[in-house]
């Protein structure tokens, strides 16, 4: 992995909406770790044209977000690509384009973005996320340290 | 660490689902949109400093954070009982307006074009933005999307984030602009005029020159009288900001106009035992079920009912066309949902002349643009429109300011009632004596309730064409008779 590709790392999610704010407390533990001139972080509870706006200009993207699927356990930690996002990506808006429907309007109107393989996401097995609170639920708080790890993994920090 | 496809039948993904009573004939006896409710704001709220507010409440609805902004500093300014400064009120509104014309603007290209341009029996995988653009070309397509960055660079401007502003602070703003942002704001302002009068062209040259569509947006389906509610200024013009909130009846008559701290006096909110989520109606109408008419409290908060609230737009372009929609349409008030969108596209162009307006208003450097609150808190109600609906935000605090009690009505929750009732009606010309002509059934369901741009936690974020849609259809006894799918799996 070349290291010097500039990336942009994004907590997505609604940080007081319970384990809705994930990748947001993800991001901020890996500020604090990984202090990089090609890497930068971001936070954002939106998706679509403004998360577009977002990620324009960069080389590398990885998002960490919170999801749900059908046989999930909470606190399970995914890795993906827009590709495995068949119909949408949750990106903290119901107004707007999904995240690889985002991304072809983007590429078809000739915004410099990554190519999908350039875009990862690290995903985290939510439990409660209607619920107004500012800290996630124990299963979901102890996936932090293991999506800390695999963001520094995709940045060619990992421990391995 | 694994590999998996993503099945969209979770909240995360989100689906639309839509619940079809039938009665003992077959009939469509009701008809309900299924929304998740976010819980426990109020005790979320409790025993914070008040504020805080305007930079939490944006957190709450991630599509419009600007509208939950304003709307917490107008209450915060009741609170504390403070007058902003003419520019700190200006400021505010100009970064509000902005805001209108890059939200409006995903709405109709993203969401509701699609519809339109390519035809609501395309098939649905190029019923979507992508579509749109290969129909109407790149070049075009880049400039709305270019449009839209510019409406959100006036945001980060005098918001201080593009994302979830906190420029407005109790008393005004947090900042004033020098006369090199001005300038630039002007700019801007002069191109999103031309953004606004290009969206009412192209709705008039696919639209309106088309039978098919002006038949659909007049069909009796689409065509749901009731109450309107919107804020309007002094001239009783719309405002999306200030003012007071004005309600009329179905034949377009002045119901009530009340100020944002008598809010409690017109609206009441119904509870039904199958939802948490509540239902606002008219206090003095009354609840009679999800039903129209002038007996029925139901009212709508939505840019046709702004437009049909007030007597008229307080900016010459949208003035104009304003007069072309009620001509067209045969007078006030419009009743028919799918004219949403084209009332939509005036407001566009509204916000985007008043972003004009602002940026040369004389007083608009002017560095005095906060007081300092001086008083003793204790309870504030402000309302703003948000593109979505009337949004109230009322909070009661203690002597220092600590919040006691709080409690908000949003943009969505007053059309929950309405949405119900058009996807009802939408329903009832499609299935008669338990006969379900499937064909075409979600599409007019999904127009029916897209029209309204709910703002809810799951239903509405994929592409058009590609939300994930369930339709139940329930037999007297409650029992699913039919079940009609698209991407669910």
């Amino acid at each position: 992995m070349t290291l010097a590709l500039k990336t942009l790392v994004v907590g997505l999610g609604n940080p007081i909406l319970t384990d809705d704010g994930v990748g947001i407390h993800v991001v901020r533990a890996l500020a604090v770790r990984c202090r990089r001139d090609d890497v930068t972080f971001a936070e954002a509870s939106l998706g679509g044209l403004r998360l577009l706006d977002l990620i324009a200009g960069y080389e590398r993207v990885v998002l960490v977000d919170a999801i749900q699927t059908r046989d999930g356990k909470p606190g399970d930690v995914h890795r993906l690509h827009p590709n495995d996002l068949r119909a949408s990506l949750h990106s903290g808006s119901t107004h707007d384009l999904s995240l690889p429907g985002a991304l072809a309007l983007g590429r078809g109107m000739g915004m410099k973005l990554p190519d999908d393989e350039a875009i990862t996401i690290i995903a985290i097995e939510v439990e409660d996320v209607l619920t107004f609170g500012e800290d996630c639920t124990p299963a979901v708080a102890a996936a932090i340290p293991r999506a800390v790890e695999a963001v520094l993994a995709e940045l060619g920090m990992g421990r391995a | 660490m694994r590999k998996i496809s993503i099945d969209p039948i979770t909240r995360l993904e989100g689906h639309g689902k839509i619940e079809i009573f039938l009665d003992e004939e077959g009939n469509v006896a009701n008809a309900y949109l299924v929304i998740p409710e976010l819980r426990g704001f109020e005790k979320f709220a409790e025993g914070r400093p008040v504020e805080e507010m305007p930079r939490i409440t944006p957190r709450i609805c991630g599509v419009c954070p600007e509208a939950h902004h304003m709307a917490s500093a107008k209450a915060c300014d009741a609170v504390y009982h403070v007058e902003v400064p003419p520019t700190g009120k200006k400021l505010r509104e100009l970064l509000y307006s902005a805001f209108y014309v890059a939200d409006h603007a995903v709405h109709f290209y993203i969401l509701a074009a699609p519809d339109f341009v390519l035809g609501p029996d395309a098939p649905p995988a190029e019923r979507n933005i992508l579509g749109v653009i290969h129909k109407i070309g790149v070049e075009l397509g880049s400039k709305i999307i270019r449009w839209h960055a510019l409406g959100m660079d006036i945001i980060g401007m005098l918001g201080g984030k593009t994302i979830h502003p906190v420029g407005a602070l109790p008393g005004g703003v947090s900042k004033a602009i020098n006369e090199e942002e001005r300038a630039e704001i002007e700019a801007i302002g002069h191109e999103l005029v031309e953004f606004g009068q290009f969206g009412l062209q192209l709705f008039h040259d696919v639209v309106l020159e088309n039978k098919g569509y002006v038949d659909m947006i007049l069909s009796e389906a689409f065509t749901t009288p009731m109450y309107y509610m919107g804020l309007v200024d002094e001239n009783n013009k719309v405002n999306f900001y200030d003012g007071k909130v004005r309600v009329v009846d179905p034949e377009g008559n002045e119901f009530v106009k009340y100020a944002p701290e008598e809010y409690l006096d017109v609206v009441a909110e119904h509870v039904e035992p199958w939802t948490y989520l509540k239902f606002p109606y008219l206090k003095k109408v009354g609840w009679k079920g999800f039903v129209t008419g002038k007996d029925s409290g139901v009212y709508q908060a939505t840019p046709l009912s702004r437009l049909n609230a007030a007597d008229g737009m307080a900016t010459p372009r949208a003035q104009e066309a304003y007069e072309q929609f009620y001509e067209t349409m045969g007078g006030k008030p419009v009743h028919n949902t799918l004219a949403m969108h084209w009332a939509r596209l005036i407001e566009l162009l509204y916000a985007a002349e008043r972003i004009v307006e602002l940026a040369t208003d004389p007083e608009i450097t002017d560095p005095h643009v906060r007081n300092i609150p001086t008083e003793t808190p204790d309870e504030g109600v402000g309302i703003v429109e948000a593109p979505r609906g009337t949004l109230t935000h009322h909070y009661i605090t203690d002597e220092r300011g600590i919040m006691q009690k709080c409690n908000l009505i949003v943009g969505t929750t007053n059309n929950y009632a309405p949405i119900s009732i058009s996807i009802k009606k939408a329903a009832q010309a499609l299935i008669k004596k338990g006969q379900v002509i499937s064909e075409g059934l979600l599409n007019r369901v999904e127009m029916a309730f897209r029209a309204y741009d709910p703002c809810m936690a799951c239903a509405t974020h994929t592409m058009p064409g590609q939300m994930p849609l369930e339709v139940l259809i329930r037999d007297a006894d409650g029992n699913v008779v039919e079940r009609l799918t698209r991407f669910v799996e």
